[in-house]
């Protein structure tokens, strides 16, 4: 039986005008961390204020902390230096502290504050944090320590899969691992080799396997089409492409696997009318048949402003309420 | 002969604080005293007749307009004392920055709120509300008093059509389009605002500046290489195309960071586009900071050989010092660090032009310059290293001498 929609938002949402300000402001040493501290924390108290009344039921802090989407990873790390290189984060106007590999990678003591402000967070409701996989995390980085590039996935799929336990001590049920290396390579001249592909599956089950949560694997900023057989072949509940950028009309599959539709455009600040997802939603799984749908952005919310954001959001969450409706 | 490595100035430099602040409040004393000492090393000779009564004078007519032109003297006498032989517009002085001067000028386009570029920097994100057109000139009016003030050669900085549409959104384009798959869509919306922007606002920005005396125009486009597919570098050559399409100057292009696959991608290209006579580009960044003229030392230059592989025939604006923070090894004789930066030294700027000289094979077709504007830095670094390009392409035209 078809399960209604869900909505969720997931990895690094926009900060707020006033954050904006303020981070600047203490960049130019003019704001002390405190005052920037309570901005962080209003700034998560304004989405799960957005998520509760929109009507989500699993939440995410909105990661207004993180600078880049690796950083909280990498400074948990033994064995990789944040580095002092800002490269380009795919074909995005932003760019993200290039890690350098130096050594052996191992988990270090971390706080799972840097990934989540759970304090914040409501109790009775799931909560889920985002982390880019162990293939892509593997790609953006600078390797000066492995030999063999499979010994890198591998102890980088290990370490995600500790970093998910330790978070998962702390509260956090839902993981979304965002992968959307798999999917987009124009820096890389070559296509994914089948060989590579299984070395990115196998470093992503060494990540999730043995974990006792709800995982979804995210593509993003590429055509899913190729390698979505394969995703739902992944011991995870969900798997979710970017409908903006998959050729999702020529496809013809079914999964008992539930399905993320990255349907609002973090690109793009038209704000997505509840409708137009709802009807776009109808349609892709005419092609995608699952029993269970969530309707998710195409990527992180970063990319646009705060305030269209937030609509988005709301958009998405209006549309899961038609969706059931006109079901 | 012409003369070997001329230098040049490649984008904004830091604007002092008399300039920030005098444009909307009262300046202290110490906002003099600092506008007083830059005018007694930089030799700007009305100090006392003009700008100490515009600075001390809270209000004025014309104070705000005056205050734009005085910065820009101030800039341009930073470049020509540092002894750079093309000094553009003086560090863009009379600009917010690169974006949103440019799209505070344009009918149609809103300024939405704030995106992160990386940590806690961030940019003014506008959408395409409607369809676009110029409201009024935009560099016309800073071009007339650089004519006027200059004492070196010139050029005009402009940030390019392709990148002002990819750092936007296109809303009202995007809106447009229905049937096709969502991607085609957003492919179609692209070319239409950018082909808008082209005709709507650069070109007649063009003709304003032409009209006006410009005979050099840099065009930046740094979000050129953020995009490596093909459909997307055919529209940027068919944007180029059509921007420089009838006018009889000289242009460049200045292209900086690019994404993980370096420059391959646009060397492929480069030589499509139509009076594109230099390519002024970042590599001093990706750099070692020893010294040596071969590949081993300069892996940073590499990629100036995917440009003569492809055939490219023009010059290159070589990227010789870094413009951001520094936080490496500096070897002895390379220069030294100071704060977070570095100040490279003449030797290093020197092995960075020769070994792009055994590269590009002709000393004739480089120019020295940094690899970007140098406006995160102080204007004593921002000086430092400008001494460094102008002594370092001295050495390295004796070196071939």
């Amino acid at each position: 039986m078809k399960m209604p929609p869900t909505a969720q938002l997931g990895g690094i949402y926009p900060r707020s005008e006033q954050l904006v300000e303020l981070t600047r402001s203490y960049d130019r040493g003019k704001t002390d961390r405190a005052s920037l501290e309570e901005r962080f924390e209003q700034d998560t108290r304004d989405l799960v204020r957005l998520q509760k009344e929109s009507g989500f039921e699993t939440f995410s802090d909105g990661a207004f902390e993180w600078q880049d989407q690796l950083r909280p990873v990498v400074e948990s790390l033994e064995g990789v230096a944040t580095g002092t290189r800002y490269s380009r984060w795919f074909d995005t106007n932003t760019f993200y502290k290039k890690p350098a590999i130096t050594g052996k990678i191992a988990v270090s003591k971390f706080d799972p504050k840097q990934f989540l402000r759970a304090e914040l967070l409501p109790k009775s409701k799931p909560w889920k944090v985002t982390l880019v996989g162990p293939y892509t995390f593997s790609e953006l980085v600078e390797n000066l320590h492995y030999e063999a590039r499979s010994d890198l996935l591998s102890d980088i799929g290990h370490a995600e899969h500790l970093i998910i336990q330790r978070l998962k001590e702390a509260g956090v049920s839902h993981f979304q691992i965002s992968e959307p290396c798999l999917v987009y390579r124009p820096h890389r001249e070559e296509a994914l080799t089948s060989k590579e592909l299984d070395s990115a599956l196998t470093a992503l089950r060494r990540a999730v396997e043995g974990s006792n949560a709800s995982f979804s694997v995210q593509t993003y900023f590429g055509d899913a089409a190729a390698v979505l057989p394969d995703l739902l072949r992944l011991p995870v509940e969900t798997v979710g492409f970017d409908l903006f950028e998959t050729d999702w009309s020529q496809l013809k599959i079914e999964t008992e696997k539930k399905l993320a539709l990255g349907i609002v455009d973090a690109r793009e600040s038209n704000v997505e009318a509840p409708k137009w997802i709802a009807e776009t939603a109808t349609r892709a799984s005419k092609h995608i048949v699952s029993d269970s749908t969530v309707l998710v952005p195409n990527s992180d919310l970063k990319f646009v402003p705060r305030r269209v954001a937030d609509a988005k959001a709301r958009s998405l969450a209006d549309a899961t309420r038609l969706v059931k409706e006109e079901n | 002969m012409a003369k070997l490595f001329p230098t040049q100035e490649i984008g904004s430099i830091a604007k002092p604080r008399w300039r920030t602040k005098g444009l909307t409040q009262p300046l202290t004393s110490k906002d003099l005293t600092e506008a007083e000492q830059w005018a007694e090393r930089l030799g700007i000779e009305d100090y006392h007749d003009r700008a100490k009564e515009l600075l001390s004078t809270p209000e004025g007519k014309d104070r705000v307009r005056e205050l734009l032109e005085f910065s820009t003297i101030y800039g341009l006498r930073l470049f020509e004392r540092s002894g750079l032989d093309n000094v553009g517009v003086g560090g863009e002085q009379q600009r917010v920055e690169m974006y949103e001067h440019v799209i505070r000028g344009v009918e149609g386009m809103r300024v939405l709120g704030h995106v992160q570029s990386f940590d806690y920097k961030y940019f003014n994100k506008a959408v395409a509300e409607s369809k676009i057109r110029r409201k009024h000139p935009i560099y016309l009016e800073e071009f007339l008093d650089v004519k006027e003030n200059a004492k070196s050669e010139i050029k005009v900085p402009i940030t390019g059509p392709y990148t002002l549409v990819d750092w936007s959104f296109g809303g009202y384009y995007s809106g447009l389009k229905t049937g096709s798959s969502l991607k085609r869509q957003k492919q179609e919306a692209k070319r239409e605002f950018l082909l808008d922007f082209v005709e709507q606002v650069i070109r007649p920005e063009l003709r304003d500046l032409v009209d006006a005396g410009a005979s050099w125009i840099q065009i930046d486009e740094p979000a050129i290489t953020t995009h490596p597919e093909p459909a997307d570098m055919e529209l940027f050559v068919e944007a180029w195309n059509e921007t420089v399409r009838g006018f009889s100057c000289k242009f460049s292009d200045h292209t900086c960071y690019p994404s993980e696959i370096g420059y391959k991608v646009l060397a492929q290209y480069a030589p499509k586009l139509d009076k594109c006579s230099q390519l002024a580009l970042e590599f001093a960044n990706r750099d070692s900071t020893s010294l040596g003229v071969d590949a081993e030392h300069r892996e940073g230059y590499r990629d100036l050989e995917y440009f003569i592989q492809n055939g490219y025939e023009g010059e290159f604006g070589v990227g010789v010092v870094h413009v951001h923070d520094f936080s490496g090894h500096v070897p002895t004789g390379s220069g030294k660090a100071v704060d977070r930066n570095i100040i490279e030294s003449p030797e290093l700027v020197r092995d960075r032009l020769l070994y792009a000289t055994k590269v590009v094979g002709d000393p004739g077709k480089i120019w020295a310059n940094p690899d970007c504007g140098l406006r995160t830095r102080t204007w004593d670094v921002t000086y430092s290293k400008l001494d460094s390009v102008v002594k370092g392409a001295e050495l390295a035209r004796r070196t071939l001498s």
